[in-house]
C-alpha cells in the first residue's frame, strides 16, 4: 500500500497562548508539536506498511518550522516527506488547505490517505473529508481500526456512547484517525540518523496557488473569555430544589 | 511501593559507534559541537585527501527540543562567543545590552543602594539574553553544520571498559541512552524502545549543574577533593510582563540581604528584557542550616519586598523555572579529563560566582575541549595523555585568569554574609589571596542541622520556613509556579528520583531533619503523606511528574540517598523564553 499521512504542526497543548496584535490568531513565540491524532495516523500507516508492504509518505503545510514534524515522522519510519513550505499556508481555511494538499499529492496516486480526525488548534475536522471530496475518493471518519481485505478495507468507526460501526470501503480512500487507535512508537537513534538522508520534497506556494481560491472562512476576532462567577441560591424543600435544579440544567444551562 | 528507574537488565541493546558523543546540548555542549565542526571543516578544506567525517559526532539532549531545559538569568559576557562566532551579535537572539546596574542591600522594608557598584558586578558590555532562545539558535547552527543532535535522549549512564577506579587507568567507553516505554512498575510496554549503547571514542559530559553522568564518573573515580567539595545554589526564576516605565530595557538590579538572614548565602536579580518584560529570580545557597528553609518561599518573600513589589505589582507572571548552579569555582573543579572523557561547563564548575556568570566560561570550556577532541580524532588517540591537553589549555586560557583570582570568593561566605563581604574585599585587594591559605569547604548539606538543635523561634527566618501559600497575584504556591514551567512527563514510568533507602525518609529523617525534601524542592515533588504503613505515621510520596530537573534534591538531601537520574527522554520543563 502506498500511504499518504497528512500531519499538522500545532502549538503545544500546555503552551501559554498569547493573542497576536490584531487579535486574529496567537503569537508565534510558543512551542510546537505534532498534532496528536496525526501522530496516531502516522503510527497506523507505519503498521499497515509493516504488515502489507508499500510506502509511507508524510505531508505538511506550513512555515519552515513545520519541517520538524516531517523529520520526526521520517525518524519513526516514514519513507519520504513533502513540505508545502510557506508562512501563507498557516492562513488557509480548511478547504484551501485540502486543495493545496490535493494539488501536491494528486499525481502520486496513493492507495490510502490518512490524517488525524481534527487538529488540536482549530479543531474544525474538515481538511480530511474535504481532501477526499476534492480527490473524488470515498472517506470515513473517526477510525479506530483498519484491516485490509481482498476488496479494500474493513474499518471500525467510533460512534457516540460506546457504539461502534464496521464498514467496508474500497481503496483508494481517505480516513481520519482517532487518537488511541494504537500505541505510538518512539523514534530510535538510528531512525533519527537515517531520517537525515531521506528525501524531503519542498513545494512552493506558487506551485499550488492556481488551485486555491479565496478563503471562505476567516477568524474575525479571537479573545480570552472573561471568567465570571455567579452563584444563585435555590431554597426550599429538597424535592422542590431538585426539581428546580433539573429545570435549570435543562432549560437555562442546557447541559442535560 | 515505589519502583525506581534503572536501565532494564538482560536485554540486547542496540549499539552505535561514535567518534564523539557530547552529553547535554546546553551552551557548553553546543559550543563544543560547533567548534569541533569548524575545526573539521577547516581541516577538510586544507586536506582534500584525508577528509574527516562529522557523521559520527552526536549531541544528546534530554529535552524534547534544544534549549527547553536551559535556565539562567541570563546575562552573557560575549567574550567567548566573539571567539567562536565573530560578529555573532548581528544574528544571535539578544534582548538588550546592559545599560544600567545597581546593587541594593535589603532589610525587611528598606533597600539601601550600594554607593558604587562593586567591580565584579559591573555589567556594561554584557547582554541580557534568554538562554533558552540563545541555545536554540546555537543548536540550529550545530545542526546546520551537519552534526546530529538527538533531542529527547538522555545520557542515563556511562559505559566503562573496565572496573578500574583509578582515573589514570579507567576508560569511558561511551554512554547509554534512556530506556523508553517502561511502565511505572519497571516493565517494558508494548512500545518499549531500549536505550542505545553509544560506543564513543570520546565522551564529553556537558550536562550542566550536577550532571548525572558526571556524578557517576566523579564518584566512581573518586575525583571530588574532600577539602574542596562542590557547593551549589538553587536559582528560582520567574518571567514577568509588567507595565512599561518601571525597569529600563537592559537594566540590571542585584540585591543582598532580606529575605535571607546573614547566615544564608544568596541574593536576587532583576534584569530588564524589554520595557515590559523582566527576568526576576533569587539564588539561595544550598548550604543553609535550617532544614525547613524553602528556597521557593525565599523568592516569594523577596517579591513582597517594596523594591520588587513596585516593579512587579499589577504585572503578570508568565513562566517559572528553577535550576541549581555550582558555586565552588576553581578550587572545586574536579579532574576534567581522562581516558576517553572530558567534562565541560557547569558539570565541571566553570562558573564565576563572584560575577554570577558562567555561560561564557561554559562556552569557552566547550571550545577548548573541542580543540582537544579534534586533535585526538586526528591522531586516533583519545587516551588521558592526549586529552590532558584540554586541562593544559584551560590553564593557559583566560578561564584561569578569570577564575583563579576569585577562587576563595564563595568559600569566604561560609561564616555568614558580613564575614564574607569583608573577605571578598580583602580578596579584591589581594588579587584572590586570603590572609592565609586557600579556604576549604565541605559539601553544603553537611551544614544542615537537626531540627531540635535549632532555635524554635527561627532566628529571624520564620517568614521563609515551610512552603509559601502565595496570593495568586504577586506570590504563588509551588504548584501554581510549576504549572507555569510547562513541565510534562510520561506518567506511566518508574520514578526517576531514585532513593536508596526509603526507611530513612519515613523514620529517621522525619525525626532528625523534618523531611527537608518537602521544602527544598521548588517543584513540590516530595510530599509526606499520612500512612498506616510506617511507624512514624508518615510516608514519602514522590510526584516525579512535577520535576523541573534542577537537581536540588540530589545535592541538598542530608543523607545523600537521593540520586537524580534522567526520566524518559523528552520529559521535563519547557523553558520557552527563559
Amino acid at each position: 500500500m502506498k500511504i499518504l499521512v497528512c500531519i499538522k504542526q500545532v502549538p503545544q497543548k500546555d503552551a501559554p497562548l498569547k493573542l497576536n496584535e490584531s487579535g486574529t490568531w496567537i503569537r508565534e513565540d510558543v512551542s510546537y508539536e505534532v498534532n496528536e491524532p496525526d501522530a496516531y495516523a502516522l503510527e497506523e500507516a507505519l503498521r499497515q506498511k509493516e504488515k502489507h508492504g508499500g510506502e509511507v509518505v508524510v505531508i505538511t503545510a506550513g512555515p519552515v518550522r513545520a519541517q520538524q514534524v516531517l523529520r520526526e515522522a521520517l525518524a519513526k519510519g516514514a519513507d519520504r516527506a513533502i513540505h508545502l513550505e510557506d508562512d501563507k499556508f498557516v492562513q488557509l481555511d480548511s478547504t484551501n488547505t485540502a486543495r493545496a494538499i490535493a494539488a501536491a499529492a494528486a499525481e502520486e496516486n496513493f492507495d490510502l490517505i490518512v490524517t488525524g480526525l481534527q487538529s488540536d488548534d482549530f479543531g474544525a475536522a474538515q481538511t480530511g473529508v474535504l481532501l477526499a471530496e476534492i480527490l473524488g475518493l470515498p472517506h470515513a471518519t473517526i477510525i479506530i481500526g483498519i484491516e485490509k481485505t481482498d476488496s479494500g478495507l474493513r474499518l471500525k468507526r467510533e460512534l457516540e456512547a460506546g457504539h461502534y460501526q464496521f464498514i467496508d470501503l474500497p481503496t483508494p480512500a481517505v480516513l481520519t484517525i482517532q487518537s488511541g487507535i494504537n500505541k505510538l512508537r518512539y523514534a530510535s537513534l538510528i531512525g533519527i540518523k537515517q531520517a537525515k538522508n531521506k528525501p524531503l520534497r519542498k513545494v512552493a506556494w506558487a506551485e499550488v496557488e492556481p488551485k486555491l481560491s479565496k478563503n471562505l472562512q476567516q477568524i474575525e476576532r479571537l479573545y480570552v473569555p472573561v471568567k465570571q462567577k455567579k452563584t444563585e441560591m435555590i431554597e426550599g424543600p429538597a424535592a422542590e430544589v431538585a426539581r428546580k435544579v433539573t429545570e435549570y440544567l435543562k432549560n437555562t444551562a442546557r447541559v442535560i | 511501593m515505589i519502583t525506581f528507574r534503572k536501565p532494564i537488565e538482560g536485554i540486547e541493546r542496540p549499539q552505535m559507534e561514535a567518534d564523539v558523543v557530547i552529553v547535554g546540548g546546553g551552551p557548553a555542549g553546543m559550543a563544543c559541537a560547533l567548534r569541533l565542526s569548524q575545526l573539521i571543516d577547516e581541516h577538510n578544506q586544507n586536506h582534500p585527501d584525508s577528509q574527516l567525517s562529522k557523521d559520527n559526532i552526536y549531541v544528546l539532549e534530554k529535552a524534547r527540543e534544544v534549549g527547553q531545559h536551559c535556565l539562567s538569568g541570563a546575562l552573557l559576557d560575549p567574550r567567548s562567543m566573539r571567539e567562536l562566532l565573530p560578529g555573532f551579535e548581528s544574528e544571535a537572539p539578544i534582548d538588550a545590552e546592559v545599560t544600567k546596574e545597581s546593587v541594593y542591600f535589603l532589610s525587611k522594608d528598606k533597600a539601601r543602594k550600594f554607593p558604587i557598584v562593586p567591580p565584579p558586578l559591573r555589567d556594561h558590555g554584557n547582554y541580557v539574553i534568554s538562554i533558552n532562545k540563545f541555545v536554540k539558535w546555537l543548536g540550529q547552527k550545530v545542526e546546520d553544520a551537519g552534526i546530529t543532535v538527538f533531542t529527547g535522549f538522555a545520557g542515563s549512564e556511562l559505559l566503562f571498559n573496565d572496573d578500574s577506579r583509578d582515573a589514570e587507568i579507567a576508560r569511558v567507553a561511551g554512554v547509554r541512552t534512556d530506556d523508553k516505554g517502561v511502565d511505572k512498575l519497571g516493565q517494558p510496554k508494548a512500545n518499549f524502545e531500549p536505550g542505545y549503547d553509544l560506543r564513543a571514542k570520546i565522551t564529553i559530559l556537558a550536562e550542566g549543574s550536577r550532571g548525572n553522568c558526571a556524578k557517576q564518573l566523579i564518584e566512581r573515580l573518586e575525583m571530588e577533593d574532600f577539602y574542596h567539595a562542590q557547593t551549589y545554589g538553587v536559582g528560582i526564576k520567574e518571567l514577568w510582563e509588567i507595565p512599561a516605565g518601571r525597569v529600563a530595557k537592559g537594566e540590571v538590579i542585584y540585591t543582598l540581604g532580606y529575605p535571607l538572614t546573614t547566615k544564608e548565602y544568596g541574593g536576587a536579580w532583576i534584569y530588564g528584557i524589554s520595557d515590559t518584560q523582566v527576568s526576576v529570580g533569587y539564588v539561595t545557597g544550598l548550604d543553609y542550616e535550617d532544614p525547613r528553609t524553602d528556597p521557593h518561599h525565599v523568592f516569594q518573600d523577596f517579591k513582597e519586598h517594596p523594591l520588587a513589589r513596585r516593579i512587579l505589582e499589577g504585572g503578570k507572571m508568565v513562566r517559572y523555572g528553577a535550576k541549581t548552579l555550582p558555586y565552588g569555582g576553581w578550587l572545586t573543579m574536579p579532574r576534567i579529563y581522562g581516558n576517553g572523557w572530558m567534562i565541560l561547563g557547569d558539570s565541571a564548575s566553570f562558573l564565576n560566582s563572584q560575577r554570577l556568570k558562567g555561560i561564557h566560561l561554559a562556552i569557552k570550556s566547550g571550545m577548548l575541549a573541542a580543540e582537544t577532541a579534534f586533535d585526538a580524532l586526528l591522531s586516533g588517540d583519545s587516551s588521558a595523555d592526549t586529552l590532558s591537553e584540554y586541562k593544559a589549555s584551560v590553564d593557559a586560557s583566560w578561564i584561569r585568569d578569570e577564575l583563579y583570582p576569585v577562587r576563595n570568593f564563595h568559600q569566604g561566605f561560609e561564616h555568614g554574609l558580613y564575614d564574607g563581604l569583608i573577605k571578598a574585599g580583602i580578596q579584591q585587594v589581594m588579587r584572590g589571596g586570603n590572609l592565609g591559605p586557600d579556604y576549604k569547604n565541605e559539601p553544603g548539606y553537611l551544614r544542615m542541622r537537626h531540627v531540635e538543635a535549632l532555635n524554635p523561634l527561627g532566628e529571624g527566618r520564620t517568614h521563609f520556613l515551610g512552603n509559601a501559600k502565595g496570593d495568586g497575584k504577586l506570590t504563588f504556591d509551588r504548584l501554581t509556579d510549576v504549572y507555569h514551567s510547562g513541565t510534562r512527563h510520561e506518567d506511566d514510568q518508574p520514578t526517576h528520583l531514585v532513593i536508596k533507602d526509603l526507611d530513612i525518609c519515613n523514620s529517621r529523617c522525619g525525626k532528625e531533619f523534618g523531611n527537608p525534601c518537602q521544602y527544598f524542592c521548588p517543584a513540590a515533588v516530595y510530599e509526606m503523606v499520612e500512612s498506616s504503613e510506617t511507624a512514624s505515621g508518615k510516608e514519602l510520596h514522590i510526584n516525579f511528574a512535577n520535576c523541573v530537573h534542577c537537581k536540588t534534591c540530589d545535592i541538598m538531601d542530608p543523607y545523600q540517598i537521593i540520586n537524580w537520574v534522567p526520566p524518559e527522554g523528552g520529559g521535563g520543563p519547557n523553558y520557552d523564553g527563559m
